[in-house]
């Protein structure tokens, strides 16, 4: 559609015929104030908060909904559209508690960032103000407290429009509005969370992180949900070293604002008690800590030994370099018998992609599957097993496999977890770490590669795995370990097509496509 | 002052409704019978000539709003006549609906012929439920006599009128609160764009038009556009129903010739003179959301034009008169607790604002108020809206507004008086009541 050309505060600036005035303003960089209105909802135009001026409108008009003109001019800062906005965060605020001290959305508040910059440090309301119902239990997941919400609809949009229930509405009337869920129901979008997101208020808080930290304190670090194969992009939060929230972060290609609520509460794995913080060794039937040198020099020797014989199953929960890094290994092992743990996850048609490995593209990409002749992870059961590798997996969910490795000879396991399979079958226990404590890529469902970051550092003497598989390989001859993920990734990136040019600073924020072509 | 009865002309007393045979007999479904000889756009060009603006009002003239729907769009075209009458102050679509509801059914039909569609929604408040019956009546009448149905006068050509019963939120009288009911969904006003001419029910192309304005339309398509326009001027084509209420010696309804007839005219001739012998003090013309006029502004026709130059609007011609006992602080406390209560909510200003006018003009109204709040009232009253400030999805905000800052504009030293005295009259003569009570049950 033909361009539009108009002014806004004095700035010129092009957009396609049907943008609204808000949507113009961002393109300047100019952020009209908002509260209702969201990028991935439909227009409720409540609030009132966006009103701008327009020459030759005798009234002020929500910006939200007012598409361009050829020729319009808008002033955001002019006396009038100004006065406004004062004006309404003076209403927005005579019946809000204006209890911040205690609130959970203190720091990353609209309702505060708007009374900072433009509103008023008293108030002239002198009157008892309205009460509601708080700490109101939409879920096991979702806390509501009426008083402090403002009634932008943000969330009964969402549920509606993008969850597809339509599990919240308005009751009562007029200052006495609340958002309610129907009498005796509970929300039960699997989506639900994205509403304490997207509240831009305190009046929806997350039950599992309300209270558990100010936000100001919280070390925010963009990274990837290792949940499932759609590679959510994530802004994980973290304080004393402690990894307390996920929110979602803008990815258009990816999960646009939203994510999944089990991909979201998916952060007890990180500082579980049973995290591995050293190299372990069986000495007498035991697993004893040793050294890196020690466990890495044992490790080496018994996957030497087992040569082309050795059984290798490789996690599609490691990243590309850390894939790339252990095929290396394999291939100098010469052994055809590699094989991916397939992991269910729940299916939807929103983001769920029903796979549960994060990284099963870049595993598909760089071939990790039985080579001709090769013992696939289905065959394991089938004759004795003389030496395996477990390189980030473990099969505590296949006993019978378990009792078949207790009888191996020589069990290597790289892991971040004392899992069963740790205790009852391996020789060499490598300590590796979460996704949340490392440097590296994952490839998305989409052939996306995006960049994971280190949120929290890991417990003990634990490496991150690319390190680990690094070294390893230098033991066996594969050549030199890379020194960084990054290293590891360009080296990756010279050996495979799909992964041409790419490095961890060229992926940026929002990650780029595999040329998955080149790969089939 | 001639009168102009011309909707009402053989309306029955109050208590009884005209029935099918009767409005057949004097000439009734004439209009329809040549409407359907007529193509859609004769009708529409007829009414845009006759200039008869929306009686719901906002006084927008009724022919334009019909050009407004899109043609070819593929989607059915809706009608809805908004029969809610929640304006304080107003009855007298009512008189429509009880007394001659084949005007309106009939109006209905003619106005879906012109814009394309084939179903009429009636949307009536709960609390009119002799109009609802009136109307249910009427219709049951007019399909039997193939009026309304599917072969409308063996034309071949279906169109039904419904009625439908709103359930007593005075946000359902606006036309887009109005859709968003019938639909079924709370009754908050719609965001514009999209108008209801182009998105409206269920996202169809939706005309809105009130029970006045549609029982013109038979009138206008009958008699035609120089009849019509015979009565009325330029600004304000037709006859208008009026209600009078308040202090009054014969409170009730009337049908005038607009640009014949003043608001002094409508008080002293038509509804008797303000009642006791007393004086008038204060006159709202057009339902309790226009602003007030004092005694000294009344000798303006009721057109809309002049009322609006006269400092208000006619409104949907709901006037109330206040006479000289009244105390204006008593009046708005009223009329505020009317809209705090009414209000939708969905708006930040008026959700919150609404509240606080009710609250600081209960204080003055109490004693408890200082000179100081008189002005924080009209302060809060900018804040919140007024005329041309847009602030708000609907007028809801801007129609409490609008008498607040008229009441004080006109009547301030009432407000002052309730400051300095503790309170208004009323107020004052309710607590000494309850105090000489109390002093009784302890005595």
């Amino acid at each position: 559609m033909a361009d539009v050309k108009l002014t806004i505060d004095g700035r010129e600036v092009e957009v396609p015929r049907g943008t609204t005035v808000i949507q113009a303003a961002r393109k300047l960089g100019t952020d009209v104030p908002h509260y209702c209105w969201h990028p991935g909802l439909k227009v409720a135009g409540n609030c009132r908060i966006c009103l701008v001026e327009v020459e030759g409108m005798p009234t002020v008009q929500i910006s939200c909904n007012l598409e361009v003109r050829e020729g319009m001019v808008v002033h955001t800062e002019s006396a009038k559209a100004k006065q406004a906005r004062r004006d309404v965060m003076e209403l927005l605020l005579i019946n809000h508690p204006l209890d911040c001290p205690i609130c959970d959305q203190a720091g990353e508040c609209k309702l505060q960032e708007y009374s900072f910059e433009f509103g008023s440090d008293g108030s002239r309301f002198q009157f008892p103000k309205v009460h509601k119902p708080k700490h109101v239990r939409f879920s096991e997941k979702v806390t509501f407290d009426a008083e402090r919400c403002i009634l932008c609809t943000r969330c009964v949009r969402f549920l509606d429009e993008v969850a597809g229930r339509d599990e919240l509405d308005i009751v009562n009337r007029g200052d006495r509005n609340e958002i309610a869920v129907a009498r005796g129901a509970e929300l039960t979008s699997p989506y639900q969370m994205n509403i304490v997101d997207i509240c831009p208020v305190g009046a929806l808080t997350s039950t599992d992180f309300r209270f558990k930290s100010r936000v100001w304190f919280l070390k925010q670090t963009r990274t990837v949900c290792p949940s499932c194969s759609r590679g959510c992009n994530v802004t994980a939060g973290a304080r004393w070293n402690r990894l307390l929230r996920l929110v979602p972060a803008e990815n258009q290609a990816v999960n646009r604002w939203w994510m999944c609520d089990d991909g979201r509460l998916a952060i007890g794995h990180v500082g579980a008690d049973d995290r591995l913080g050293a190299p372990l060794v069986r000495k007498d039937g035991a697993l004893v800590e040793t050294t890196w040198d020690e466990a890495l020099r044992a490790a080496a020797d018994g996957l030497r030994a087992a040569g082309a014989n050795l059984l290798a199953l490789v996690s599609a929960r490691l990243t590309n370099e850390e894939l790339f890094l252990a095929r290396r290994i394999l291939d100098a092992l010469g052994t055809p018998h590699r094989d991916v743990k397939p992991r269910a996850w729940e299916r939807d048609e929103l983001l769920r992609t029903g796979d549960g490995n994060p990284n099963a593209e870049g595993a598909r990409i760089l071939g990790i599957a039985p080579r001709a002749g090769g013992r696939g992870l289905a065959a394991w059961g089938g004759s004795a097993i003389g030496a395996a590798f477990l390189c980030g997996e473990d099969l505590d969910d296949r006993p019978e496999l378990l009792d078949a490795l207790a009888k191996a000879s020589f069990v290597l396991v790289l892991d971040s977890r004392e899992t069963a399979t740790v205790k009852r079958v391996a020789t060499v226990v490598l300590p590796g770490v979460t996704s949340f404590e490392k440097d590296g890529s994952f490839t998305n469902v989409d052939g996306r590669v995006q960049r994971l970051l280190p949120v929290v550092s890991a417990p003990g003497d634990a490496r991150p795995d690319w390190r680990v598989l690094g070294e390893l390989g230098a033991l066996l001859g594969c050549g030199a370990a890379p020194r960084s993920a990054d290293e590891a990734l360009r080296a990756l990136a010279a050996a495979e097509p799909a992964f041409a040019g790419l490095s961890l600073g060229r992926l940026g924020a929002l990650g780029r496509e595999a040329a998955r072509e080149a790969a089939r | 002052m001639p009168l102009a009865p011309r909707l009402m002309k053989d309306a029955p007393p109050i208590g009884r409704r005209q029935t099918h045979d009767e409005y057949v007999a004097a000439g009734g479904y004439d209009a329809l019978q040549k409407a359907l000889g007529m193509k859609p756009e004769e009708i529409t060009q007829q009414v845009l000539e006759a200039g008869v603006r929306g009686r719901g009002g906002a006084g927008f003239p009724a022919g334009r709003k019909w050009t407004f729907v899109p043609k070819n769009t593929g989607k059915p075209v809706y009608l809805a006549c908004n029969a809610d009458e929640s304006e304080p102050g107003c009855f007298k679509d009512r008189q429509i609906m009880e007394r001659v509801p084949h005007l309106l059914i009939e109006g209905c039909v003619i106005a879906c012929r012109a814009i394309g569609a084939q179903s009429a929604f009636i949307y009536c408040r709960g609390e009119y439920p002799h109009s609802v019956r009136a109307l249910e009546e009427a219709l049951a009448e007019a399909r039997a006599a193939g009026k309304v149905g599917n072969d409308v006068l063996g034309s071949g050509w279906r169109c039904d009128v419904w009625v439908h019963k709103g359930a007593g939120a005075y946000i359902c009288g606006e036309e887009t609160g109005l859709l968003s009911s019938i639909e079924g969904g709370r009754g908050y006003p719609r965001i514009k764009p999209p108008f209801p001419a182009v998105e409206g029910l269920w996202g169809c192309p939706t005309i809105i038009n009130n029970v006045e304005t549609l029982a013109n339309v038979p009138v206008i398509v009958r008699d035609g556009v120089a009849a019509f326009k015979a009565a009325g001027d330029d600004d304000t084509t037709g006859t208008r129903l009026v209600g009078i209420s308040g202090h009054v010696e014969r409170p009730g309804h009337v049908e005038i010739d607009p640009a014949k007839t003043t608001i002094r005219e409508l008080i002293e001739v038509h509804a008797g003179g303000v009642w006791k012998g007393r004086k008038l003090k204060a006159v709202i013309p057009g339902g309790s959301s226009v602003p007030v006029l004092p005694a000294s502004a009344i000798d303006v026709p009721f057109t809309y034009g002049a009322v609006r130059n006269a400092g208000s609007l006619a409104g949907a011609a709901g006037v109330i008169v206040m006479d000289e006992t009244t105390c204006m602080v008593d009046a708005l406390v009223n009329l505020m607790q009317f809209y705090h209560h009414e209000s939708c909510g969905q708006c930040t200003p008026c959700r919150e604002g609404t509240g606080w006018l009710e609250k600081l003009v209960t204080r003055i109204w109490k004693g408890e108020g200082a000179a100081r709040d008189i002005d924080l009232l009209d302060s809060v009253a900018d804040t919140i809206g007024g005329a041309q400030a847009g602030k708000t999805i609907c007028f809801l905000a801007d129609s409490a507004v609008m008498p607040t800052k008229s009441f004080l504009k006109h009547f301030r030293a009432d407000f002052v008086r309730a400051v300095e005295e503790g309170g208004s009259p009323v107020w004052r003569a309710r607590a000494g009541q309850g105090a000489r009570a109390a002093a009784g049950a302890h005595g």
